[in-house]
């Protein structure tokens, strides 16, 4: 049997499924002798902004009991004047799709990073970071109100043409809301969801973990909350959903699949296993075989 | 530099040193054969992502394609790797991170290393040429938590200290640091650290003081170990943002980061 695993999102069309998680790829040059890209339907840069970000004191990352990790990493990135000088040559634009992830604390700074941005040839699109839980303003302060959200997409769709996600935090109870919003302003698809705030605390040093006390809380432990974010977005709204949220293996995506979801993000995964996309692909694979799926794409929002 | 790989290793020996401390040696020969001293592997423990993440291992001594890793038990992710039995798989990716970067000048090098710190210089030991002058300098609290045995340590001409003197100098390595530089005189030195960060924090404003070169191999809480989520940051001291031990050290200048206890755990 010959599966076949694109689907078309937007207007475009995705060899795979598969796409990497915001901030957990770096710009697509780290990992380059470790990854397959031909299971990559597309990767999602660590987010860009307007200004040098350096990031959070450190430490910046822990584990929880149960296979969790969370990361107080604070948006560390050069800004995007220096990042089109420096870091938009090695974008592996010839091996997958390529979405750059913006963040602003403001309207204006959206709109300034992408009008930038516009100017890099061979990009696919943006994802819209309106939920990153390590930064003072901005982040979830903005993003869980759905006049800003509205806002925010439709000013920076009215200054590109490309496909734009939004990253929506999953700390919002009216997904809908949120979800019918960036749509409405323009969105192509949703990124459900980013990462939970969470803390850890050292009972005999007596001291937090994370040098910021609280971060985002991802991996498997996250994945019934990112499945019941995913499944209410898809009730809400036509776009794709991008799936984010503790998917480790193949049945993790069919079950986000099943969920609604059309596109799956791999995220902390790949920091243990920088080899996940391929493993993932042929787990679904396997899966379609036992269950006599010939398109991976007829499993989106197929829950009975 | 060079491109690291991943490498399915398989143990072939687990040797416990001391109390909690474990020297374990992996076949992985397409490591091996490209590691140079100061560089680490990002061990997966086990597949089922419980623990999360890799942890990072200095690279130690290599012979015939088997790398040494000696780590000590701080958690279940070590708890499990010290339950490795010879013929057991182990994911590897490596080696990451640069190598101790050595003048070729007649300075006298000093190696300050702490615990399991220890573990990149016996390699640098190894690589060094026969004829390069060098002090080796291992601390640990008690000879109840010595991460190499006697007998590897006297062949390498290592000088103990001790907390409560129960092996070699009987006082913190720092203090022996100094009694080592000072009895050096007027010939140049170089230090090299590795371990706890008070002892490198020590290590640092010493060598300050007496104006001798030092750079330090350090460890934090780490991610990817390849620059791309950039947990592993320690700050800069010009003040400008910070460095990642991944990908810019594991080893640095003691002057360009800042190296305290609050920082390094």
């Amino acid at each position: 049997m010959n599966l076949d695993l694109t689907v078309r999102m937007g207007g475009l069309d995705f060899r795979t499924p598969l796409l990497t998680g915001s901030g957990t790829f770096g710009y697509g040059d780290e990992f380059l002798n470790l990854i397959d890209y031909k299971a990559l339907g597309g990767l999602v840069t660590k987010s860009i902004s307007v200004r040098n970000r350096p990031g959070n004191p450190p430490p910046r990352i822990c584990e929880t009991p149960g296979g969790g990790v969370i990361n107080s990493i604070g948006l560390a990135n050069p800004g995007v004047d220096a990042f089109i000088e420096s870091k938009s040559a090695i974008l592996p634009l010839n091996l997958t799709r390529v979405f750059l992830s913006v963040f602003g604390e403001t309207v204006e700074e959206f709109v300034t990073v992408v009008e930038k941005l516009e100017t890099i040839s061979g990009v696919d699109g943006y994802e819209l970071n309106l939920s990153c839980p390590n930064v003072k303003s901005g982040g979830i302060s903005l993003g869980g109100d759905s006049a800003a959200v509205g806002e925010i997409v439709r000013e920076t769709r009215a200054v590109t043409q490309k496909f734009i996600a939004v990253k929506l935090t999953p700390h919002q109870t009216q997904v809908a809301i949120l979800a019918e919003a960036a749509v409405k302003a323009g969105a192509d698809a949703l990124t459900m969801t980013n990462t939970l705030v969470g803390m850890m605390v050292d009972a005999e040093t007596r001291k937090p973990l994370l040098g910021t006390v609280t971060g985002g809380y991802s991996g498997p432990p996250l994945k019934p909350v990112a499945l019941a974010k995913v499944w209410q977005a898809a009730k809400a709204v036509d776009a794709p959903i991008w799936a984010s949220g503790g998917i480790v293996n193949g049945i993790d995506c069919i079950e986000f699949l099943l969920a609604g979801a059309t596109g799956l993000q791999l995220g902390s995964v790949l920091f243990a296993d920088p080899y996940a996309p391929a493993r993932i692909i042929s787990e679904m694979e396997a899966y379609c075989v036992r269950h006599g799926v010939n398109r991976l794409a007829d499993l989106v929002g197929a829950l009975q | 530099m060079n491109r690291p790989v991943a490498e399915i290793g398989q143990v072939t020996a687990t040797k416990q040193i001391s109390s909690g401390l474990w020297d374990i040696e992996v076949y992985s020969p397409k490591i091996a054969v490209q590691t140079r001293a100061g560089q680490f592997a990002h061990v997966r423990i086990n597949d089922s992502f419980n623990p999360f993440l890799r942890r990072p291992l200095s690279i130690g001594p290599i012979q015939d394609g088997k790398l040494r890793l000696i780590f000590a038990i701080r958690g279940e992710g070590t708890r499990l790797l010290s339950q490795k039995k010879p013929g057991d798989a182990i994911d590897l990716i490596g080696p990451l991170g640069g190598v101790f970067e050595i003048p070729d000048d007649d300075s006298a090098l000093v190696f300050l290393t702490g615990g399991i710190g220890v573990v990149p210089l016996l390699l640098l030991d190894d690589q060094l040429p026969k004829r390069r002058e060098r002090v080796f300098i291992l601390g640990v609290r008690s000879v109840d938590s010595i991460p190499v045995t006697l007998d590897e340590a006297e062949k390498r001409h290592i000088r103990w200290s001790s907390d409560d003197g129960s092996v070699g100098f009987h006082g913190n390595s720092v203090q022996l640091l100094e009694n080592v530089l000072n009895g050096l005189g007027s010939r140049k030195a170089r230090v090299i650290g590795c371990g706890p960060g008070k002892m490198l924090a020590g290590m640092k404003r010493l060598c300050q003081e007496m104006k001798i070169p030092a750079s330090a191999s350090l460890e934090v809480p780490m991610g990817c170990g390849v620059g791309a989520c950039q947990s592993c940051a320690v700050p800069r001291t010009d003040g400008k943002g910070y460095l990642l031990v991944c990908k810019d050290g594991p080893i640095f200048d003691c002057n360009d980061v800042v190296i305290e206890p609050e920082v390094l755990p």
